[in-house]
């Protein structure tokens, strides 16, 4: 293989990796945080993409517009979901062991409600449209212009999420709440108000990527569900709660499995990720990160 | 035993006799819609109820039932041609077994999301591995049958089977095991210190399930007539199965049994004609049901009774599910109030 074909496939690998990277930030705001592992994840991306789809062909939207705006449609989404189902879940368990189980059995309630609220309203066939085509050369390979947005927006987002969580007092408060909630309600932190926060910015990642993947790929409304094990996937190599950790690891799988779809065949990518899934939790629980 | 453990035994075996006899009395006279529905609900009571008799009790979330019933599904799939029926059915249970022990041994140590996300991922793994095998094997997505046996003959056999399952339930509450179960799900430390065996009693529960769900896939595989991985291994019976259990109350007995019922009847209803909307409704019923009634339809009526007792409404949460072995909460003698409340408020927000 060539300089030049290698090139394309690592950064193949890393465009796919930076919305890997992107859902898996989302869903280990939730679940690192919260403890709210959320199957639904996925299904927020969908609708983050489906409302980008719908605000660009009905009315000319442009989606590059429609990306920020699908980050705040779903964080508010976010805070109405936690208001009504977490919030009081929370309340009513009575250790965290419980609130786990019990918030894994709402989420995959809301992953049949919003899956099929989708394929009910939209129906299931693929719909796509034209945006940023023209490929874009670079160092001899090329690539299409819509698909170096989406890997700069995402790895901006992500990086811009980072940032926010280690550089400023909000952020210090969630890294508070991760490490010792107790300590962190001792010493004044909001617990009630930082939540439904951190849980809406969840969602809301979740539905940038969607609004980002609808640029390049075709979408229907069962898209959001191979992302969430994919998402799964990326918080447990790069561990429950390290955000930094689920930026490397996105990136990470995203070219293995570029590399495993190379070399093998297409359809070794989902004996490959859940290959890896299954390895990494019996193997490592904590992470590859982590000592 | 005592003379009320007693009593509490015959009712459970007096309603599972009279169930049965209705059920093996119920093709007589219905259509062949009825009867395929029955069928469905039959399935759903043998799946929830072995559901329930592990992971009720132990609180050990399993997702894998789909892949237990996809290996049945596949067994007698393969060997029907060449073997009997009962022995066809026999083997998918047994190879169901095989795969819970191994699974067993591998993840059984790990706890709650841990588990459940496990369970998951290794059925999925497996769904994509046969089908993987069978593309680059066989050349083909499914299989078809060819030999298949009267209706009328699966029908009994997965009543067969849905009976075995409650009656193995209705045992092992009762016995050595399934005080060891409820034991683990109260406290599994705590089990442990007292001389339970967690490790071995867990992979014999897991196997027990494995052999109901095993069997009912062998079984109903015959009714597709074409089987293809994404039809036996949907995550979706998985699914359906704890969703039915937990709505039921996977403490008890007949809460499974009777959610079950509903559940078989809604869908085989309202699926054809309106299949997003009944997934949507399940969706909703799911949540609901989780957020406010966690132990189930069953507990509705012991909340009622208490009230109307005047006694203190039922402890919400898994805890009053275990009652066999004192959970930690209720033993602690008179813990002052502010500290009881403090300390559930930290482990939330854990």
């Amino acid at each position: 293989m060539s300089a030049t074909a290698w090139f394309e496939l690592l950064a193949s690998g890393l465009i796919t990796g930076g919305v890997y990277a992107l859902v898996a930030l989302g869903l280990n705001l939730q679940y690192g945080l919260m403890r709210i592992l959320n199957i639904a994840h996925g299904e927020f991306l969908m609708l983050g993409a489906f409302v980008t789809w719908l605000a660009h062909t009905r009315y000319g939207i442009s989606p590059l517009a429609m990306a920020p705006l699908a980050f705040v449609v779903m964080m508010l989404v976010g805070f109405a979901v936690h208001r009504l189902c977490f919030a009081r879940l929370a309340r009513i368990s009575p250790n965290v062991d419980v609130f786990e189980a019990r918030g894994l059995m709402v989420a995959f309630g809301l992953m049949f409600l919003v899956q099929n609220f989708a394929s009910l309203v939209w129906g299931g066939d693929l719909r796509g449209y034209d945006y940023l085509t023209e490929p874009v050369r670079m160092g001899g390979a090329q690539f299409a212009a819509n698909k170096l947005v989406l890997l700069a927006v995402a790895l901006a987002a992500s990086i811009a999420l980072i940032v926010l969580l280690r550089r400023t007092l909000l952020g210090k408060g969630v890294r508070a709440l991760m490490q010792s909630p107790v300590g962190a309600l001792l010493v004044g932190i909001d617990t009630a108000r930082l939540h439904p926060l951190m849980f809406g910015i969840g969602l809301g990642l979740s539905g940038l990527a969607g609004s980002l993947l609808s640029m390049t790929y075709a979408i229907s409304p069962s898209i959001g569900e191979p992302y969430t094990v994919t998402a799964l996937i990326v918080i447990t190599l790069g561990g429950f709660g390290s955000m930094t950790g689920s930026l490397l690891a996105g990136l990470a799988l995203g070219v293995v499995e570029a590399l495993g779809m190379h070399f093998g065949s297409p359809s070794i990518k989902p004996l490959l990720s859940y290959g890896i899934f299954i390895a990494v939790l019996l193997w490592k629980p904590h992470g590859l990160f982590r000592s | 035993m005592s003379a009320r453990a007693r009593k509490g035994l015959r009712i459970d075996a007096l309603v599972l006799v009279v169930l049965v006899a209705l059920a093996a009395a119920l093709p007589l006279g219905a259509s062949g819609f009825t009867q395929s529905m029955a069928l469905t609900c039959l399935m759903y009571v043998a799946l929830a109820t072995s559901w329930s008799l592990f992971c009720g009790s132990t609180r050990y979330l399993s997702l894998a039932t789909s892949a237990f019933f996809g290996v049945g599904a596949y067994t007698s799939a393969f060997v029907l041609g060449s073997l009997p029926w009962a022995a066809a059915v026999g083997l998918g249970a047994l190879l169901a077994v095989v795969l819970a022990v191994v699974m067993g041994s591998a993840v059984l140590h790990l706890r709650g999301t841990y588990f459940a996300v496990l369970t998951f991922g290794m059925t999925e793994l497996i769904r994509h591995s046969i089908t993987l095998a069978e593309k680059s094997l066989a050349g083909t997505v499914g299989r078809v049958l060819v030999v298949v046996p009267e209706p009328l003959t699966v029908y009994y056999t997965v009543l067969a089977i849905a009976a075995a399952a409650v009656l193995v339930s209705l045992l092992v509450r009762r016995s050595r095991l399934g005080l060891a179960m409820a034991g683990i799900g109260g406290d599994e430390q705590r089990a442990q210190t007292l001389g339970v065996d967690t490790r071995r009693v867990k992979v014999i529960g897991f196997a027990l399930t494995a052999a109901f769900a095993g069997a009912a896939g062998a079984a109903m595989s015959v009714r597709w007539t074409y089987i293809d991985p994404t039809t036996v291994f949907n995550p979706f019976i998985g699914f359906q199965t704890v969703l039915i259990a937990l709505v039921g109350g996977a403490a008890t007995l007949w809460g499974p049994v009777a959610a079950a019922v509903v559940f078989s009847v809604l869908a085989e209803t309202l699926r054809l004609q309106l299949p997003q909307v009944y997934m949507m409704a399940l969706g909703v019923l799911l949540i609901l049901s989780v957020l406010y009634l966690p132990n189930g339809l069953a507990s509705l009526g012991d909340a009622l009774r208490g009230r109307r007792r005047g006694d203190a409404p039922a402890t919400v949460g898994a805890a009053s599910a275990v009652a066999p072995v004192a959970p930690s909460s209720s033993s602690a003698p008179a813990a002052p109030a502010a500290g009881g409340a403090a300390s559930s408020r930290e482990a939330l927000d854990g």
